[in-house]
């Protein structure tokens, strides 16, 4: 199998699960590069590299899609796409559902024509400082003209500490993909036609701002007559330069993937990204909802009522043109924080904040760039 | 040269009169604790002054920052580009456009309202009334996504059909309910602008029904 394959996928499993990221503006990333992958009986390889990456948020969902072609001396492009849907629930702020879909073609001078289309959904349960998530998974992989087939369930917790982030995570994997198993020295003890093996995956993350470092580790053993057994380690980190341009560097062994026919490789890349659109806005982190609306008045003007689901929240304000940007401190009503205005006729400014943390506007109003790098809602008094 | 003279004595009074004025209002501004951006800032206000610009709105885009924990030089520049944006409004909205029409006109080129836009939207409504609600409403369509040729259209037709400034409010609200019961800023718009349309007289009922010149 040509490694340069492999990059580009590995790229595409870097890209997508930045569809978990805040919401922002509709964003366009480009990045290029170049990698060096080497694998079991090949030598090493340099390959150019380009991904795309398109993002459309709004306040309910975010779909994001990527591209990425790859080219190396031996071999023609790879082309890979994906898109994933995240979806928060309406019942509450803690659950969220991504469903994504992800296709792979290629035609490779050394390893011929094949492709993948795998599907996965992950239920997540998020909370300030710490969450968790189980999923499922389904891929099947045609190469030279013989399929296989592969599923996955997988579970795990992540807790933030500052600016520290450690997750753990278990996959169990079931997949009849003998030729990608095999090569990465996976074994069966007798010639059971599927393969079952369990990743026990460790990530620790810094993130300062938009700078990040990342740790992976990962075991993974043969399970029931599966002979396995792989330890590896990857890193990998974000140097944004400037608002738009980010270096991204990341090294170290990735392990045979089934589920999106990835094989083994041991990879070093370097790619710049450029971010193109408008200049993203910063929003409510995800366990904040803000909704403001306003009670009109017969005779004009109304009352503005500013409502902020926040758990775990010490102090919630809300500051507009009303108050002359006084932060006011809002009241717990129940379980959520209340605000209530006098307006007059016309248009106002809104933004809440919660904990000392940035302004931001309610999601449901309208929302403008303040001049100051952040945001403020508009609502429209009659 | 007397010009020149002129303009620095304005700016010089200006200056003057602008701290007191400040601190009169127990404004925020001074609490920039770098005294060179809080002088800064007063400096570019008691500009605006000079040149006839409202201070209000120049004050609270500096009372934002001070809350907003922008620095110094960031809020002066803020102030300085609210101020270039409320020059430009009273150029568009031309020959007397009250201070909260500036202040309209200002956040709709803020939001990205082309120019152009806000002498149609002036137009649409005769001398003397004010356009501060249309425009409001103009801005806050397009900071939803309505595209401003769609929405500039849907809020003129109806100023020129007689609407008040309460109608088109009225409709900037139903379309924010409709955005939030799932239609697109765009459709929601289209819908809306008709139902008001519905209750307004037909154009030419509205020409000659109203007195030249004396449209709401």
């Amino acid at each position: 199998m040509n490694p340069t394959r492999v990059f580009a996928l590995g790229l595409l499993l870097l890209c997508a699960p930045r569809a978990g990221e805040a919401q922002r503006v509709s964003e366009l990333r480009v990045e290029a590069g170049t990698a060096s992958v080497s694998q079991r009986g090949f030598d090493a390889e340099r390959a150019a590299l380009l991904a795309v990456l398109w993002r459309r948020p709004s306040e309910s969902w975010t779909f994001l899609t990527s591209g990425n072609l790859t080219y190396a001396a031996d071999s023609l492009a790879a082309a890979q796409g994906v898109a994933v849907v995240d979806l928060p629930w309406n019942v509450s702020e803690r659950l969220r559902t991504e469903i994504g879909v992800a296709g792979a073609s290629f035609s490779l001078r050394s390893a011929g024509r094949g492709g993948n289309g795998n599907f996965f959904a992950r239920q997540h349960f998020v909370g300030p400082t710490r969450g968790s998530f189980v999923g499922v998974a389904s891929g099947r992989t045609t190469r030279d003209g013989i399929g296989s087939d592969s599923w996955s369930v997988d579970a795990g917790l992540w807790k933030r500490f500052d600016m520290l982030y450690l997750s753990a995570a278990l996959t169990h994997f079931s997949s009849s993909d003998w030729p990608l198993l095999f090569a990465s020295g996976v074994f069966s003890s007798t010639d059971a036609d599927r393969f079952a093996l369990l990743d026990k995956m460790l990530t620790a993350q810094v993130r300062n701002g938009p700078h990040d470092f990342t740790l992976n580790f990962i075991a993974r053993d043969g399970l029931g007559e599966t002979d396995a057994r792989n330890r590896t380690m990857t890193a990998s980190g974000t140097l944004q330069l400037t608002e738009r341009v980010a270096l991204l560097a990341s090294g170290g062994r990735q392990l045979a993937d089934p589920l999106r026919g990835l094989p083994q490789a041991d990879l070093i890349t370097l790619s710049a990204r450029v971010s193109f659109g408008p200049k993203p806005l910063p929003v409510m982190q995800r366990s904040v909802i803000a909704e403001a609306g306003v009670l009109a008045f017969a005779g004009g003007g109304g009352e503005l009522v500013v409502r902020v689901l926040a758990v775990e929240s010490m102090l919630v304000e809300v500051a507009g043109d009303f108050s002359d940007w006084e932060p006011l401190p809002m009241e717990r009503e129940g379980s959520f924080w209340v605000a209530r205005a006098r307006l007059r006729p016309g248009k106002h400014r809104v933004a809440v904040r919660v904990n000392l943390g940035e302004w931001r506007a309610p999601r449901n109003l309208a929302r403008v760039r303040d001049d100051y790098g952040g945001e403020a809602g508009l609502v429209v008094v009659p | 040269m007397i010009k020149h003279r002129v303009l620095f004595v304005a700016l010089v009074l200006a200056s003057v009169s602008v701290a007191p004025a400040l601190r009169a209002q127990g404004s925020r501004v001074l609490n920039i604790a770098d005294a060179r951006a809080r002088a800064a800032v007063e400096r570019e206000i008691a500009q605006a002054e000079a040149r006839g610009l409202p201070v209000r709105p120049l004050i609270a885009k500096a009372q934002e920052g001070v809350t907003k924990r922008a620095t110094g030089e960031r809020i002066r520049v803020a102030v300085a580009s609210q101020a270039r944006r409320l020059e430009q409004a009273r150029d568009l909205l031309a020959p007397s456009p009250s201070e909260a029409e500036l202040v309209s006109g200002a956040d709709a080129l803020a939001v990205g309202v082309p120019a152009p836009m806000l002498r149609k939207v002036r137009a649409a409504y005769p001398a003397g009334h004010s356009v501060a609600m249309p425009l409001d409403v103009l801005t806050e369509l397009v900071a939803r996504g309505v595209p401003a040729n769609h929405a500039l259209e849907q809020i003129t037709q109806l100023m020129t059909r007689g609407a008040t400034p309460t109608q088109i409010a009225s409709l900037g609200a139903s379309v924010q309910a409709d955005v939030a019961a799932g239609l697109t800023p765009d459709a929601a718009l289209e819908v809306r602008a008709r139902g008001v349309m519905s209750l307004l007289p037909s154009p030419a009922a509205a020409a000659a029904l109203a007195p030249r010149g004396s449209r709401p």
